[in-house]
């Protein structure tokens, strides 16, 4: 946001600043290296000639990305991954956006209690929500299937979401809520262009950890599911065989994919609704 | 200033409750009315009540599709695709990796599946807890292209009937590199060897591995060991520990550790070494070791109330065939119980390879200690997490 | 620190009925579907598995209601649970911590000196490989540590050592460096919602009143963001504790935590076994949570009343 407008970017800048904004840089480049260099083998075992994604390396091919193409079974399987991550995005990040506020805002008797509540489904191992949950779900007499995948990944994303989102809420500064009100802003004109976009941040980033988290789980959903496979699923029970460079192959569409796709809509939309800098503009 | 924080709290948020709440709700109703994938139309046939028996006749050829949890290798794509082609008989397959995992969706879900895959001793297991159906396994035909010792196995033989129809076996065999291992072992000792230290890939099941130890320590039976055996198995699991390079959480790790000449030595089933080698590793030599070994057999087994039973002997009569098992074996190495599949593969010049996974032995499973429930899991675990913790 | 109008400092009481239930229930509604989905989905799940673990498994996989504490006792009368539980216990610090100085100075950098639109971008770049799988990562990261693995590769090619290293080697060192990595989205996201809405021309500032660089950092932008950072260690700290596939695919042998012991037993049907020992787990969390409860607040000022 260089745009020579903000306070912070026309003040003078030391030459400590400026070393210490290059070690930053240096270190963050690091960081994204550390990141992608384990991507980066994945991506190259997917074209190995061997059974077994792994060196050495004896030849090269394109055959799994056939493989892969050709596989149906990988497809549902990744179609429905995509589709229980989503729902559990949108509803955890509702659900748990929703419950930040009174957790932060009072309303809530035992906050402190509130709060731990919400952190403990995150140490319990998959296995025992899974059973639980599978037992629970039987004696109901609920038939299993994708939507109890998805109530069994709402359980351990929406404390993420609850919490990240708490913690942005916290020291939120209400003089602009109450400002808004003295502009003549009812509550829902607040909520939307005032507290929300401000948060806005919070919610995203629990929205990502709700798909990361959902996307690759598969000790709850085994118990959970029906007669459907997931990704994660498929790639976990191929036990006797073990995995094959089909499944490299696949995660490497996916990201490239992803990246495309969103790093396309990133950078043609405009930058968004711009509310710079506190302090500033 | 009050009245916003009134109003702001009530009514926004309630209708953002109402929002959200619906959502959650339409979904359990939606869970509750069972919204899954997989229920097929009702096929024509009821199921009898002695046991489902085979379509008598092109009169009322059932179609549909039918859920079956298996392991992975039980089929293979272009084989159901033909099925489906031809009969209009298609399969939802549900993968999974432990007999537990299995048994215990079944016991909770029942009828929600169709058919399951179990080893050995699971197979009695199911019935006696009232899982499966049993029954005569000669009324169908592609049975009779089974070894016959297939279908009279004592544990799979119950009054009612016979509990599943028999697919494929291994039994663990000890791999080593002989470029870094001699003299040539024959013993489970080998595993142990203090030359040996960190060179050893085994799987990562311990109760697997305590059998191991057990048969190498004489325990008669190494799934329902004695207090006395488990303490023995425990000191051998002790100087084990040091040899392990890693325990393999899949086939693929212990290939790998082998194929790049981490490991010298490893546990596992049948055909590892040709994998190994096929993926550019060492040529590796393999042995029984004599103190016996334990291993697997396994079986199809029909789920009690399933809601598409009917198409599963049409399914079995076409899956089964002697073709399709060749095949089969062609792809993944195992050996299997097909004795027309046997010939199949002797005629396509691959018997030498048939005859090294013990093929045309099936005799050979009564030599191995079969995988199932035992009396001392429980205790094993314990010993094991003693050794391997922290 | 914060002043009292920034956290929103109530007025005057309110009169009357406008304290009264109706107003207490309408502020809490919006918990309430979180409550709900929570009470559903995993208080009664739990409470069940609580009751199963007084019960025990015989040997057929079978769950037999025998009230009895066996499967608790277990915990502390066979060493190798506490052992082990200290050990992933100190894992966890470390990896916090570790955690936390990488994701650290990386996402300041991102807030402070990238534009929001690349901010958004590099976001999704540093997460979208969080969605391939686990194991396929994992796996890679043996690759690349593993004694015939490129690390080792790449020191004997340069001449830095002639022998492969076995640093690395399938133990806890290895299983440390894969934590690290997976668990790094987690803190970075939990602290670039927080860092996002610092105000950093308050640094500024204070440099202009004559604070150091580093004392301005300590004094005014770490506390502001304690929330952050807190919600980052509870993100990467706790979920270790229920850690087991690393362990497995990188600890080799002596890597195991206290989540292996756990599904050591589940693997093999015994939940009753395994779950006193994950209820025990959670218990020493819980009774650490309440004890930190006053650094751990994320109440605003007002309600601490």
């Amino acid at each position: 946001m260089a745009r020579g407008t903000s306070a912070l970017d026309t003040m003078p800048v030391s030459p400590l600043a400026r070393q210490t904004r290059g070690l930053l840089a240096i270190l963050a480049g690091a960081t994204l290296v550390f990141l992608y260099l384990p991507i980066a083998f994945l991506i190259l075992f997917s074209f190995e000639e061997a059974d077994t994604p792994g060196f050495p390396i004896t030849g090269l091919t394109l055959h799994w990305y056939e493989k892969m193409l050709s596989d149906s079974g990988i497809h549902t399987a990744l179609f429905n991954s995509i589709q229980v991550a989503v729902i559990v995005a949108i509803l955890a990040t509702i659900i748990g956006t929703m419950a930040a506020f009174p957790l932060v805002r009072g309303g809530i008797r035992f906050p402190g209690a509130a709060r731990i509540l919400f952190t403990l489904p995150i140490m319990i191992p998959g296995v025992l929500l899974g059973l639980g949950l599978l037992v629970f779900i039987t004696l109901l007499k609920i038939k299993l299937g994708l939507y109890t995948v998805i109530a069994g990944h709402l359980v351990f994303t929406t404390p993420f979401v609850v919490l990240i989102v708490a913690a942005r809420l916290q020291g939120f500064d209400r003089r602009l809520e109450w400002a808004a009100a003295d502009l003549g802003a009812d509550n829902r004109k607040t909520l939307r262009y005032v507290v929300l976009p401000l948060i806005a941040p919070a919610i995203v980033a629990g929205a990502l950890l709700s798909v990361t988290l959902s996307i690759d789980e598969f000790v709850v959903t085994f118990f959970t599911i029906g007669p459907q496979l997931t990704l994660p699923l498929f790639i976990i029970t191929q036990i006797k065989f073990g995995v094959t460079p089909e499944v490299n192959a696949l995660a490497t569409v996916i990201l490239v994919g992803t990246l495309s796709v969103f790093g396309l809509g990133t950078l043609l939309l405009s930058g968004g609704r711009r509310f710079g800098r506190r302090g500033t503009e | 200033m009050a009245d916003l924080m009134r109003q702001y709290s009530r009514r926004q948020f309630l209708k953002v409750t109402g929002a959200a709440g619906a959502t959650v709700g339409a979904g359990a109703f939606l869970a509750a009315c069972g919204a899954n994938s997989g229920a097929s139309v009702a096929p024509t046939s009821p199921p009898a009540t002695t046991g489902p028996v085979a379509s008598e006749g092109p009169t009322a050829a059932p179609t549909g599709t039918f859920n079956w949890m298996t392991w992975g290798d039980h089929y293979y794509q272009a084989q159901v695709d033909a099925i489906a082609a031809s009969n209009n008989i298609k399969i939802n397959p549900t993968l999974f990796s432990d007999n537990i995992d299995a048994y215990t969706k079944v016991k909770q879900v029942g009828g929600q599946l169709d058919m399951v895959s179990g080893d050995a001793l699971w197979v009695p297991h199911y019935f006696e807890a009232g899982l499966i159906e049993a029954w005569d396994i000669n009324s169908l035909q592609v049975s009779s292209q089974l070894y016959s010792i297939a279908r009279e196995f004592e544990i799979w033989t119950k009054p009612e009937g016979y509990l599943g129809y028999p697919f494929g076996w291994s039994p663990v065999q000890v791999y080593y590199d002989p470029a870094n291992v001699s003299p040539a072992p024959d013993s489970w000792e080998v595993l142990l060897d203090p030359k040996y230290k960190g060179r050893v890939v085994v799987e990562d099941q311990p109760v697997e591995i305590m059998a191991y130890m057990g048969k190498f320590s004489g325990a008669k039976n190494a799934y329902s060991m004695t207090p006395e055996e488990i303490a023995k198995a425990k000191d051998l699991l002790i100087q084990l520990k040091p040899n392990i390079l890693r325990l393999a959480n899949q086939a693929t790790d212990t290939i790998a550790a082998l194929k790049s000449g981490e490991a010298w030595i490893a546990t596992g089933n049948l055909g590892t070494e040709s994998r190994v080698k096929d993926q550019g590793g060492p040529e590796l030599k393999v042995f029984t070791p004599k103190e016996g070994t334990i291993g697997w057999m396994d079986s199809e087994m029909i789920v009690k109330g399933g809601a598409n039973e009917s198409l599963i002997m049409p399914f079995l009569e076409l899956a089964e065939q002697a073709e399709y098992i060749a095949a089969n074996f062609i792809l993944n190495g195992r050996p299997l119980f097909n004795e027309a599949a046997y010939k199949i593969l002797v005629n396509q010049g691959q018997q030498e390879r048939a005859d090294r996974f013990l093929y045309n032995k099936p005799e050979t499973v009564h030599t191995m200690d079969l995988k199932g429930p035992g009396t001392s899991t429980q205790a094993v675990i314990e010993a094991f997490n003693e050794v391997f913790g922290a | 620190m914060t002043t009292d109008t920034r956290s929103g400092a109530d007025p005057a009481p309110l009169a009357g009925s406008a304290r009264g239930l109706r107003s207490r229930v309408g502020r809490a509604a919006p918990f309430l579907p979180g409550l709900l989905m929570l009470t559903l989905l995993f208080l009664i799940p739990m409470v069940i598995m609580l009751v199963f673990s007084f019960w025990r498994t015989n040997n057929d996989f079978d769950l037999v209601r025998d009230w009895n504490v066996s499967n608790y006792a277990r915990f502390f009368t066979q060493a190798t649970y506490i052992r082990t539980f200290i050990k992933t216990l100190i894992m966890a610090s470390a990896v916090t911590a570790a955690g936390l100085a990488i994701s650290l100075p990386f996402t300041y950098f991102l807030v402070r000196y990238v534009s929001r639109r690349l901010q958004r971008a590099v976001l999704l770049a540093v997460i979208v490989p969080f969605w391939t799988s686990y194991l396929l990562r994992v796996y890679a990261w043996q690759a690349i540590l593993g004694e015939k693995g490129a690390l080792n590769q790449f020191l004997m090619g340069t001449g830095l050592i002639d022998k492969p290293s076995t640093l690395f080697v399938y133990n806890d060192l290895a299983v440390f460096v894969v934590l690290i990595y997976v668990y790094f989205p987690f803190a970075a996201l939990a602290l670039y919602a927080a860092l996002e809405k610092f105000d950093f021309t308050q640094l500024n500032a204070a440099q202009d009143l004559g604070a150091r660089p580093d004392q301005a950092f300590r004094h005014i932008l770490l506390p502001q963001i304690r929330p952050g950072i807190i919600t980052a260690c509870i993100f990467v700290f706790i979920p270790i504790l229920g850690e087991f596939l690393a362990p497995t695919l990188v600890g080799g042998a002596g890597g195991s935590l206290i989540a292996n012991l756990i599904i050591n037993f589940t693997r093999q049907g015994q939940y009753p076994e395994g779950a006193a020992l994950a209820i025990i787990v959670a218990a020493f969390v819980t009774v650490v949570l309440i004890i930190f409860r006053r650094s751990l607040r994320v109440e605003d000022v007002v309600t601490r009343g």
